[in-house]
């Protein structure tokens, strides 16, 4: 599938280069300024507000989405770095109407209050689950340790993430199937 | 029952955790309307300067720029000025001066984000430098510069206020046995919610209606201001609707109103197209409101068996350039006089004095129902000091001294009522948890070794839910709050609420509150809130007042309910009003356990067979004006060990025993407990932003202000006791500021204690590595 | 923040002076000029890249002589904005002859506001070493040249 947007407007003379990514599984052929952020062409240019914005120095992590599955800060890198490449966001973590299992975890361990760093810190969950399918405790606080969050004080995030991973690991086969 | 309904007591997984988790929260940056412009500010590099001229030529010459704003051009709609909710006032836009570094000096509004900026890049200010005044003790310094020029009074000084019975205060001192003194500096915090502020302001011009989409923890109170600041420009209360969607986080940050809000409303009006500001980081650090910035001076007067007798403080407030506090109540200084906690104080005597500095204005709370933190670390601290001098433990001090649980109702020396508490209980309970007597040996024999350990108490007594309307205002409207409560002919319910939730949860415990008092299952009571046009009149959510008060206001509005309903039950039982009671959620004759009739079943009637002379319908408001505030308690019990190489301390256990009367919801009161436990351990150990001696601000970004990450923060072990508040209509006392208040002095006591061998008394918070290292070099101890 | 140093150039104090009170000449070892604009002996606006750590701006200086005692001491003020950051340098020069060698006997105060002085405000110290270090040594160098001995005492 391709979406082609109306090429972005620049009234400041600034060149633009087109670019190709693929969000969540959908192709985007995109004109965009060179200094445009990836965070401002994922909110902006295609109207996916799920990736945040919390602070200006890569600090963070309000921003975090997956470049060909490596959690990276949004707002470090401008969209045209990530031409032909393969971005993940909060938006697609959800497949045929059933939850990631972040997502579950989430919810079921009250890992988010008012939910602003929780789509970073689900994506930076998600991008080191796939690298430690079996973290400890402690694996778990580095992973998230450059995400900020200020309101749940981090441990039941710690449990959330858990309880992805645990889930995740389980065998496909020989479970009964997800009823919606 | 109350648990299949998901009534008060459940933990009922959060209904608002559906679009967070998916991405699909909706904050204020997320609204995009079409035609949209963005604003941006310039700001002063200067802490104090002379504005000689703003040349904004380059910035309008860039295509997309469509209007610049100085202060010059707000003069003459006055609005270069607006009031803050302490009877001062707060520049917009200087025309002449600037008085603190990052104050907005002037804003650009363009058709893109990225233009903004170009256009305040372009601007170019000359500035005359002026002397710069950071400290406020020199600030109050006879001679020193006058920052406020214009106010009549030409000194620095803004405020005295003082509490207490002085006379018999001083005597006791004069009289004491022991007395104790100990300075403390509470350093400048900033509660760096995750989403900054921001506002998307959209002027009709046709229809005269101005919507604005805010961060605000105070909608309503915001919607009067407008209409108070700005009527005279066209703008009545009627038309103006202010949306506060989903917040990133407020903790009193959100409750001011900063200039960047005004200028997007004006530069809407000014253009007719809606503007979006949304402050980046560094702007909501160096500029929206501080928190703390107290400079105290404390003495405590005490027999030598420990008995505390008397209780003087005199403490100088930093209130940076304009006293711009987010101050619920009457008094300048907050609730700062709950400072006599947990103990029974015969006199106490308090005084604290403003002061002007070139600093960014304020405070807010940072998680507390304003000073009350800085309240509750000073008297924990100083009991600590007291505890040393007389050389007891500081667990059994606390003990010694609690007010008693049967004195409750408790008058404080100080003027307030303390509801309900049972201090010893909370303590014990921590001690018990932790093994308090187990570690004071552990610590023994660790000393022995040279290993540095240290244990620290903290019995704090905190005061919410404001509030009463005789002490508690903003711009004199009072500080109830409200509920409205409709419930549906299929019986589902709508509520509606004055408060707005940040991350707390109200979507699903106030639908927990009407579900206990409806019998109806919590998944059939939408929650709303934040919308002027369609909630009742509140004063927001601060203060941990929501529960407290627009708790209050919702049992109350389903209790206005259920008695029409038991008229319509009644009706439909063909039973005397008399003779139908509420029992297990139903409506029941009373002694015929087969008649009943449900809250569905009655809902359906008020609609379609409503009793005769009745009004159809089933719905309430109401209006709740708490009696009295309530006092929240606990005692928390933190176990570091000091790393005598790098001075690095490490929270090894902290234990945190919680008191809020009657529990909603079990998971989410923990979630808050966890939450407030790390903005507690945040100024404790890391957060502090200082100013140069040219006002240059140094921890102005996530950089340089180091939030607690995962790493920082420690497992918190919580455990609860409970006793309900006597005059609030379920027993609950609110939760959500409780820790923030109790952790500072728990940590800090815990290092003293660590380092108390090495003669060491007090460290003023932060408790930074560099600090305990340069304690440990002094005493021959760093390894 | 002070700085201050001392360097010992092989050059006639005639010589060093007219380098040093030359706006046109002086700049050329400023780091980054883009653009030097003479208002009047005295008067000159300069402007020039500078950073510190990750922050960097273009400033806009304006630059005074403020006291000329030919060839012995010269005072220098200059001001300057970037978009966030304001710099001021208070710059005093003594000049000490010793036969065909000049001694230079240098002061700067400084003061930085905004977001450089924010920011940069523990990197200042090692950056402001580096810049000196290299002015210094330009100014040693193009003295020291033997192409420099035409250089005029009278620029204007």
């Amino acid at each position: 599938m391709a979406v082609e947007t109306a090429p972005a407007k620049t009234t400041t003379g600034q060149k633009l280069h087109r670019i190709h990514v693929v969000v969540n599984g959908a192709a985007h052929d995109v004109d965009v300024e060179p200094r445009t952020l990836l965070v401002h062409f994922l909110r902006e240019n295609l109207g996916m507000t799920g990736t945040h914005i919390g602070c200006d120095t890569t600090s963070c992590g309000a921003c975090t989405v997956l470049l060909n599955g490596r959690a990276v800060k949004s707002c470090t890198l401008f969209a045209v770095q990530v031409d032909q490449a393969s971005i993940a966001t909060v938006e697609g973590l959800e497949k045929d109407g059933k939850l990631h299992p972040i997502q579950e975890g989430f919810h079921q361990e009250h890992g988010l209050q008012c939910g602003f760093c929780t789509p970073g810190m689900m994506m930076t969950a998600v991008g080191f689950l796939a690298t430690n399918p079996a973290p400890t405790e402690l694996q778990i606080r580095e992973a998230i340790s450059g995400n900020l969050c200020r309101c749940t004080g981090y441990v039941n995030i710690v449990k959330s993430i858990d309880y992805a991973a645990r889930k995740l690991r389980e065998p496909a086969e020989g479970k009964a199937p997800d009823v919606r | 029952m109350s648990v299949e309904i998901g009534g008060i007591g459940s933990s009922v997984k959060r209904k608002e955790d559906a679009r967070f988790i998916r991405g699909k929260g909706k904050y204020v940056d997320d609204v995009k309307l079409p035609g949209m412009l963005y604003l941006d500010i310039a700001r002063s590099p200067y802490a104090h300067a002379r504005i000689k001229s703003i040349d904004t030529s380059k910035a309008l010459k860039i295509p997309g720029v469509a209007a610049v704003i100085t202060g010059k051009d707000l003069v003459p709609l006055n609005l270069h000025w607006m009031p803050t909710l302490m009877s001062d006032k707060q520049m917009v836009l200087p025309t002449d001066t600037v008085l603190y570094q990052a104050q907005e000096v002037a804003a650009v509004v363009a058709t893109e984000r990225y233009i903004a900026a170009d256009g305040v890049a372009a601007i170019e200010v000359e500035y005359e430098p002026l002397p710069v005044v950071v400290d406020p003790k020199k600030a109050l310094e006879p001679g020193a510069p006058v920052l406020r020029e214009d106010r009549e009074q030409k000194n620095n000084h803004i405020w005295h206020w003082e509490v207490g019975d002085k006379a018999g205060t001083d005597k006791a001192f004069r009289d004491a046995e022991v007395v104790v003194k100990q300075d403390l500096y509470i350093p400048r915090i900033h509660v760096a919610s995750i989403e900054t502020c921001g506002i998307v302001a959209s002027w009709d011009k046709v229809e005269g209606k101005l919507t604005v989409w805010m961060t605000t923890q105070a909608p309503h109170a915001i919607r009067t201001v407008i209409a108070l600041v700005a009527g005279h420009l066209g703008l009545a209360e009627h038309k103006i609707r202010v949306i506060s969607p989903d917040i990133g986080g407020g903790f009193g940050g959100k409750v001011p109103v900063y200039p960047g809000y005004v200028l997007a409303i004006g530069a809407s009006v000014l253009t007719g197209a809606p503007v979006k500001w949304i402050e980046d980081r560094s702007e909501n650090i160096q500029a929206d409101s501080f928190a703390r910035d107290y400079h105290i001076s404390a003495e405590l007067a005490a027999k030598k068996d420990g008995t505390m007798q008397a209780l003087r403080v005199k403490t100088i407030a930093d209130h940076g350039a304009f006293d711009a506090a987010a101050n619920p109540s009457k008094y300048p200084a907050g609730l700062f006089h709950i400072i006599t906690g947990s103990y029974p104080f015969q006199k106490s005597f308090v005084e604290v004095d403003g002061a002007y500095t070139n600093k960014p204005p304020g405070g807010i709370a940072y998680r507390c129902s304003f000073r009350v933190t800085e309240a509750a670390f000073t008297i924990e601290r100083l009991v600590d000091v007291l505890a040393l001098e007389l050389k007891k433990d500081p667990a059994a001090l606390r003990m010694q001294n609690f007010i008693k649980p049967e004195a409750f109702p408790y008058k404080s020396a100080l003027g307030w009522e303390y509801d309900s508490g049972d201090y010893g209980r909370a303590l014990k309970l921590a001690m018990d948890t932790i093994d308090y007597a187990g570690l004071r040996k552990e610590q023994a024999t660790k000393r022995a070794k040279g290993e540095l350990m240290g244990i620290g108490i903290s019995s704090f007594t905190e005061i919410v839910g404001a509030g009463p309307s005789k002490q508690f205002d903003i711009l004199g409207i009072k500080m109830f709050d409200s509920a409205e409560i409709r419930v549906h002919p299929t019986g589902k319910a709508m509520v509606r609420l004055g408060v707005k939730s940040q991350g707390q949860g109200h979507e699903t415990t106030f639908a927990q509150i009407v579900a206990e008092e409806l019998g109806l299952p919590v998944g059939d009571i939408a929650v709303e809130e934040g919308d002027t046009d369609t909630a009742p009149y509140g004063l927001g959510t601060y203060a941990s007042r929501s529960t407290p008060v627009a708790g209050g206001a919702t049992a109350i509005a389903a209790r206005k309910i259920r008695e029409k309903a038991r008229l319509i039950a009644a009706h439909l039982l063909e039973a005397n009003p008399d003779d139908v009671e509420w029992k297990d959620y139903k409506f029941q004759v009373k002694g015929v356990p087969a008649k009943t009739k449900t809250m569905q079943e009655v809902a359906f009637a008020a609609y379609t067979n409503h009793p005769q002379g009745m009004e159809a319908g089933l719905e309430a408001v109401d209006y709740y004006d708490p009696p009295n505030l309530t006092y929240p308690f606990g005692s928390y019990i933190c176990v570091v060990d000091i790393d005598r190489g790098t001075g690095e301390v490490k929270i090894r256990r902290f234990v945190a025993v919680d008191d809020c009367g009657t529990i909603i919801n079990p998971m989410i009161v923990e979630g808050q407990i966890h939450g407030g436990l790390t903005m507690g351990l945040a100024p404790a150990l890391y957060e502090q932003i200082t100013y140069d001696e040219q006002g240059n601000i140094q921890g102005g970004n996530f950089m340089d202000y180091l939030l607690p990450t995962a790493m920082e923060t420690p497992n918190w072990e919580t455990a609860k006791t409970t006793t309900p508040s006597p005059h609030h209509p379920i027993g609950a006392k609110g939760v959500g500021e409780s820790a923030t208040v109790g952790a500072p002095a728990a940590i800090a006591n815990a290092v003293v204690d660590a380092l108390a061998h090495l003669g060491v008394r007090h460290i003023d918070i932060p408790i930074t590595p560099w600090k305990v290292q340069q304690i440990l070099k002094a005493n021959g101890a760093a390894e | 923040m002070r700085f201050e140093g001392t360097l010992d150039i092989a050059a006639p104090r005639d010589r060093v002076w007219a380098f040093l009170t030359d706006p046109k000449q002086v700049t050329t070892c400023a780091p980054d000029v883009q653009s030097l604009d003479l208002t009047d002996p005295t008067h000159f606006k300069v402007v020039v890249k500078a950073g510190v750590g990750p922050i960097k701006g273009t400033f806009n200086m304006s630059v005074e002589f403020i006291d000329l005692r030919a060839p012995e001491h010269a005072e220098v003020l200059a001001r300057g904005q970037a978009p966030g950051s304001a710099v001021e340098m208070r710059n005093t020069m003594d000049l000490v002859a010793a036969g065909e060698r000049t001694t230079l006997r240098w002061a700067s105060d400084v003061t930085v506001n905004g977001m450089i002085a924010q920011v940069g405000a523990r990197l200042m110290q090692g950056a402001a070493d580096k810049i000196t270090q290299q002015v210094f040594s330009c100014i040693q160098v193009k003295l020291e040249s033997p192409a420099s001995a035409g250089i005029s005492a009278n620029p204007a």
